[in-house]
C-alpha cells in the first residue's frame, strides 16, 4: 500500500486544509492590501465635522477645505511664515485700508456652478464678517468695511481700520476662502459635510466618517498641480495609536506625541525622516486674582517664585521643549527673551509668610492629559517645599474647557489653573483672550488692566512691526507683573515622514496637504 | 412557549426606559456646557447662546426630557446641530463596524473556548485540563487594551502581518477581515477563558448524568457521546453567558475602536462624551442598550425554546 492510499482524506479535512491555506494566505505579509503608488496616506488628529470654512471647528477642517478651496492666498510650507497666490493673479495692500485683487482666470467650482468671479470673493468674506452669520471667524474680518466688486475678475477690499494680522492670520487661512454664492444659497446659507462647488487643487472624493477622507487630484486645477492622485486623511486622535499605525507601515506622515519625539530622533523608524519644529502654542500656569488666596498681590507673587519652570517643562515634555518667557512664540513679533520673575524659593518663602499663605490647601485645575499632570505635579512638589499643599484636580476636556466661564458656578472658586491655548502667526491672537471683556470667558485668571486692553487694540492696527514687538513685550511684561501668571512652555511639534515624501509643513509642523510630493 | 416571549419582550421594553431614564440624567448631570466647546474659544457669547437655543438647552430640564423620550420611540434622535445630519444615520453607520468587532470576538471566544472547555473535561485532572486551567485565568486577568496594545506591536509593528489602524478597504473583504483580526481578537481574548471553563464545569455535569450513562452502555464511542450528545446540553449556559458578554464585549470595544483607530459606536461615544455632544452621545448609547436588551431576550427566549424547565419557571 503506498503513501497516498493511507491518507484519510476526508470533505472535513479538504475543507479544514482549505480554510488553513485560506487564513494562511490572509495572514502572510506580501498579500496584505496596502495604498501604495501614488497615494500619500496621512494622519489628522480629527475627523471633519463641516465643510463650510465660515464655520469650521477645528485645524483638520481647515487643512482640507484649504486643498478643496481656493483661497485668496495661501500659506506656504518652510521655516518661516508666508504666503502665496491660490485664487489670485494678483494681491496688493494700495495702502492700509485698500488691498486690491484679480482672481486668476478659470478657476471653476465643480458640480456646475460655473467660474469663480469676484462676486463670490465679496460674498464669502462679507458672509464671515457678518455678525447676523454667527461665524466665529467674525473676529478676523473684524474691521472690513466691504469688498467691492470692479469687474468680473477684480475687486477691492475695503477696511475700516488698518487690521496688522491681515496678511498673516486672515488672508491665508479658511477666512478667505471663496466658495460658490450661489452654491451656498441654495445649500440654505451654510455648507455642511456634503462637498459641493469644490475649486482647489484636490477635491473630496469620499468621506467615511471616523475612517477616512479620499482627496483625488482635480483635473480641472490650471495651476500648481498636486503632486499625488489621491490623498488618503486618517482621522486618528490618539497620538501613539498614529505613531504604531506609522511605524506598522499603515501612514506616511503623522504629528507624533512629544514624549516620543527624544526616542523618535535617536531610534527612528526605516526610512523616515523625523523633524522637530517650534510650536506657536503657549502653556501657563495661572492663579485666579478674584478668588482666595490668590486675591493677595504677595501669595500670587510667592508661587511665580516658588515655580521651577524648568523642572516642570523637564518633566512634563521629557526634556524635548524648552521654557517659555511669555505668550508670544519665538520667531513672531513680541516675544519676549526673559521673564521678569524667576525660580527663587528663599523669596516665595518669604512672601509666603507675608501673605498668610502658609500651611493653605489649594486647589490645581487641569485637563487630563498626561503631559499636564506631570507639569501639575512638579508645581505640586515646588509649592510644598515653600510651605503650601497642591491638590491637583484632573478633568476631561468637555467639563476642563468651562471650568472658567462665568455660567458655570465653579468659576467663582477656581483657584490654579495649568492652561494651554494654540495661535496663528499673529501676536494678537496670543493677547486678545486676557482683556477684562473675556474674564469669565477665556480670561481666567480675572487679570485686569486697562492698558493692557488698550494696548491689544492698538496692536490690530499698528502696522509697524518694530512698534508692535515693543507693544506685544509690554502686554506680556503686564501680564507678569500682575502675578497671574508663571509661563511655561511654547512647547514642541514632533513630525515623521517617510523618505519617499517630500512633506510640506508650515514653522510649526503644520501640513499643506496640497504641497506634498513624493520624493 | 408565545407567553414566555411575550413576558421576555415586555421586560425588556421596561430596561430600555430605565435605561434612557438613567442615560438622560446621567448625560445632562455632567458639567460642561456643549455649545461653548463645540463652538471653540473664538465664539461670542451671544454665538453660544444661539446655538444653545438651536439645540434645545435653553428650555426646562423636564421639557427636554419629555421631548428626548417622546421623539425616541418615534424612532427620531434628532439633527446633530453643527453638522446637520440625522443622528440615527450617524449612529447606524457606525454600527456595522461594532458588530463586526463583537462578531468577530464571539467567534474567537467560541472557537477556541468551546473545545478548549470540552478537551480540559474529558481529560478532567490531567495535564491538559491543568493547563486549560491556567491559561483560562490568565486571559480573563488580562484586560483587552493591553492584549490590543501588545498584539499590535507584535502582528502590526513588528511582523508587519496585519494592518494596525483602520478598519479596511472599503469593498474589499479580505482587507477588512485582516483589519479585524487583531481588534477582535483583544475584545474576545479573555472570553475564551470564561467559555472555556463554562463548558468545562457544564460538561463535567453533564458528562455524570443518566442518559450520558447510558449511551455508553450502549456503546457508543466517547467521542461521539462527547460532541454529539454531551456537548448539545453542556452549551446551553454558554448561550447565556454570551448574551450577557455581548455587553462587556460592548464596552471593551471603546478601547480596541481607540487603540486600532477603527470606526464604531465605542469610538463615536468617547469622542462626542468629550465635547458634550449630547445627542450623539444618548443616540448611540440607545441604540446599544436596545441592541444588548434584544440580544438577552432572544438568548432568554433560544434557552426557552431548548429548555422547558425554563419556561416552566416564568409560567
Amino acid at each position: 500500500m503506498n503513501k497516498l492510499s493511507t491518507t484519510n482524506l476526508s470533505r472535513r479535512t479538504v475543507l479544514a486544509g482549505a480554510g488553513a491555506l485560506g487564513l494562511a494566505s490572509l495572514i502572510y505579509p506580501g498579500a496584505q492590501a496596502r495604498a501604495a503608488g501614488s497615494t500619500l496616506r496621512v494622519r489628522s488628529y480629527g475627523d471633519i465635522q463641516i465643510l463650510d470654512p465660515a464655520y469650521r471647528l477645528a485645524a483638520p477642517e481647515g487643512d482640507i477645505t484649504n486643498v478643496i478651496f481656493a483661497g485668496l492666498v495661501i500659506t506656504t510650507a518652510g521655516d518661516k511664515w508666508g504666503w502665496k497666490p491660490m485664487a489670485v493673479e494678483t494681491i496688493e495692500q494700495l495702502d492700509p485700508l485698500t488691498v486690491a485683487f484679480k482672481l486668476r482666470d478659470n478657476i471653476g467650482f465643480t458640480d456646475g456652478f460655473g467660474q469663480m468671479t469676484a462676486e463670490d470673493v465679496k460674498f464669502s468674506i462679507e458672509r464671515i464678517a457678518d455678525p447676523k452669520n454667527e461665524s466665529p471667524y467674525a473676529g478676523d474680518w473684524v474691521t472690513l468695511k466691504e469688498v467691492e466688486v470692479k469687474d468680473k475678475l477684480s475687486g477691492v477690499i475695503h477696511l475700516k481700520e488698518a487690521f496688522a494680522p491681515l496678511w498673516t492670520s486672515t488672508l491665508p487661512t479658511p477666512s478667505s476662502t471663496i466658495l460658490s454664492k450661489r452654491a451656498v444659497t441654495e445649500a440654505g446659507g451654510k455648507l455642511g459635510v456634503k462637498a459641493v462647488a469644490q475649486s482647489g487643487p484636490y477635491l473630496l472624493k469620499e468621506w467615511l466618517p471616523k475612517q477616512r477622507t479620499v482627496l483625488v487630484r482635480n483635473p480641472d486645477w490650471k495651476y500648481e498641480q498636486g503632486a499625488y492622485d489621491e490623498i488618503h486623511v486618517h482621522p486618528i486622535e490618539d497620538e501613539k495609536t498614529a505613531e504604531l499605525g506609522y511605524e506598522a507601515g499603515d501612514l506616511d506622515y503623522t504629528w507624533t506625541s512629544v514624549s516620543s519625539i527624544t526616542r523618535l530622533k535617536q531610534t527612528p523608524p526605516a526610512d523616515t525622516t523625523v523633524v522637530e519644529k517650534p510650536s506657536l502654542a503657549f502653556v501657563w500656569f495661572g492663579m485666579n486674582k478674584a478668588v482666595a488666596p490668590f486675591d493677595n498681590p504677595d501669595a500670587r507673587r510667592a508661587v511665580q517664585y516658588a515655580v521651577d519652570r524648568k523642572a516642570v517643562v523637564d518633566a512634563a515634555y521629557f526634556g524635548a521643549a524648552a521654557t517659555a518667557n511669555g505668550i508670544i512664540a519665538p520667531g513672531l513679533v513680541g516675544h519676549r527673551e526673559k521673564n521678569l520673575y524667576d525660580y527663587d524659593p528663599d523669596k516665595a518663602r518669604e512672601l509666603i509668610e507675608k501673605s498668610g499663605l502658609a500651611g493653605q490647601t489649594v486647589v490645581l485645575d487641569i485637563l487630563n492629559k498626561t503631559e499636564r499632570l506631570s507639569a501639575a505635579q512638579v508645581i505640586q512638589a515646588n509649592l510644598a517645599d515653600v510651605g503650601v499643599t497642591v491638590e491637583i484636580k484632573q478633568n476631561d476636556s468637555g467639563t476642563f474647557w468651562t471650568l472658567g466661564s462665568k455660567e458655570n458656578e465653579y468659576s467663582k472658586k477656581l483657584q490654579m489653573v495649568v492652561q494651554r491655548f494654540s495661535m496663528q502667526p499673529d501676536p494678537s491672537w496670543a493677547t486678545e483672550w486676557f482683556t477684562r471683556s473675556q474674564i469669565g470667558v477665556w480670561n481666567w485668571e480675572s487679570f485686569d488692566s486697562e492698558e493692557f486692553d488698550k494696548l491689544v487694540n492698538e496692536g490690530k492696527v499698528e502696522l509697524d512691526p518694530a512698534k508692535r514687538d515693543v507693544m506685544y513685550k509690554k502686554m506680556q511684561d503686564l501680564m507678569e507683573e500682575s502675578g497671574c501668571y508663571v509661563f511655561l512652555t511654547h512647547e514642541v511639534a514632533g513630525v515623521m515622514y517617510r523618505n519617499s515624501v517630500v512633506a510640506a509643513l508650515k514653522p510649526n509642523g503644520e501640513p499643506v496637504f496640497a504641497d506634498f510630493k513624493p520624493a | 412557549m408565545l407567553r414566555y416571549a411575550l413576558k421576555r419582550l415586555g421586560l425588556g421594553i421596561v430596561i430600555v426606559s430605565v435605561a434612557m431614564m438613567m442615560l438622560f440624567a446621567m448625560v445632562y448631570v455632567i458639567p460642561g456646557d456643549p455649545a461653548s466647546v463645540a463652538l471653540g474659544p473664538r465664539a461670542t457669547p451671544q454665538m453660544i447662546e444661539a446655538l444653545r437655543a438651536r439645540m434645545g438647552l435653553d428650555q426646562p430640564i423636564w421639557m427636554q426630557f419629555l421631548k428626548f423620550y417622546t421623539s425616541a420611540f418615534r424612532g427620531d434622535l434628532g439633527t446633530e446641530v453643527l453638522s446637520g445630519r440625522q443622528v440615527l444615520d450617524v449612529v447606524f453607520e457606525q454600527v456595522p463596524f461594532t458588530l463586526a468587532l463583537i462578531a468577530g470576538a464571539i467567534s474567537w471566544s467560541v472557537l477556541l473556548g468551546i473545545p478548549l472547555g470540552c478537551i480540559a473535561a474529558v481529560r478532567r485532572g490531567g495535564f491538559v485540563d491543568r493547563v486549560v486551567g491556567i491559561l483560562s485565568v490568565a486571559v480573563i486577568a488580562l484586560p483587552s487594551f493591553v492584549i490590543a496594545i501588545y498584539s499590535l506591536l507584535i502582528f502590526a509593528v513588528a511582523l508587519r502581518w496585519l494592518p494596525a489602524i483602520g478598519a479596511g478597504e472599503p469593498g474589499n473583504l479580505k482587507s477588512q477581515l485582516m483589519a479585524l483580526i487583531l481588534p477582535s481578537l483583544a475584545v474576545g481574548l479573555g472570553w475564551v477563558g470564561y467559555i472555556a471553563r463554562m463548558v468545562r464545569a457544564s460538561m463535567l455535569e453533564t458528562l455524570e448524568a443518566s442518559h450520558i450513562r447510558t449511551a455508553r452502555a450502549f456503546g457508543l464511542s466517547d467521542r461521539r457521546i462527547t460532541y454529539s450528545y454531551a456537548l448539545r446540553i453542556a452549551i446551553l449556559p454558554t448561550i447565556t453567558l454570551l448574551g450577557v458578554g455581548i455587553g462587556h464585549m460592548l464596552s471593551s470595544s471603546v478601547f480596541a475602536e481607540i487603540v486600532f483607530a477603527r470606526p464604531g459606536i465605542g469610538k463615536l461615544v468617547y469622542e462626542a462624551i468629550s465635547v458634550r455632544n449630547y445627542p450623539i452621545v444618548t443616540g448611540a448609547v440607545l441604540v446599544t442598550t436596545v441592541f444588548f436588551v434584544v440580544v438577552n431576550v432572544l438568548a432568554d427566549i433560544v434557552i426557552g425554546a431548548l429548555d422547558p424547565r425554563v419556561r416552566a419557571s416564568f409560567d
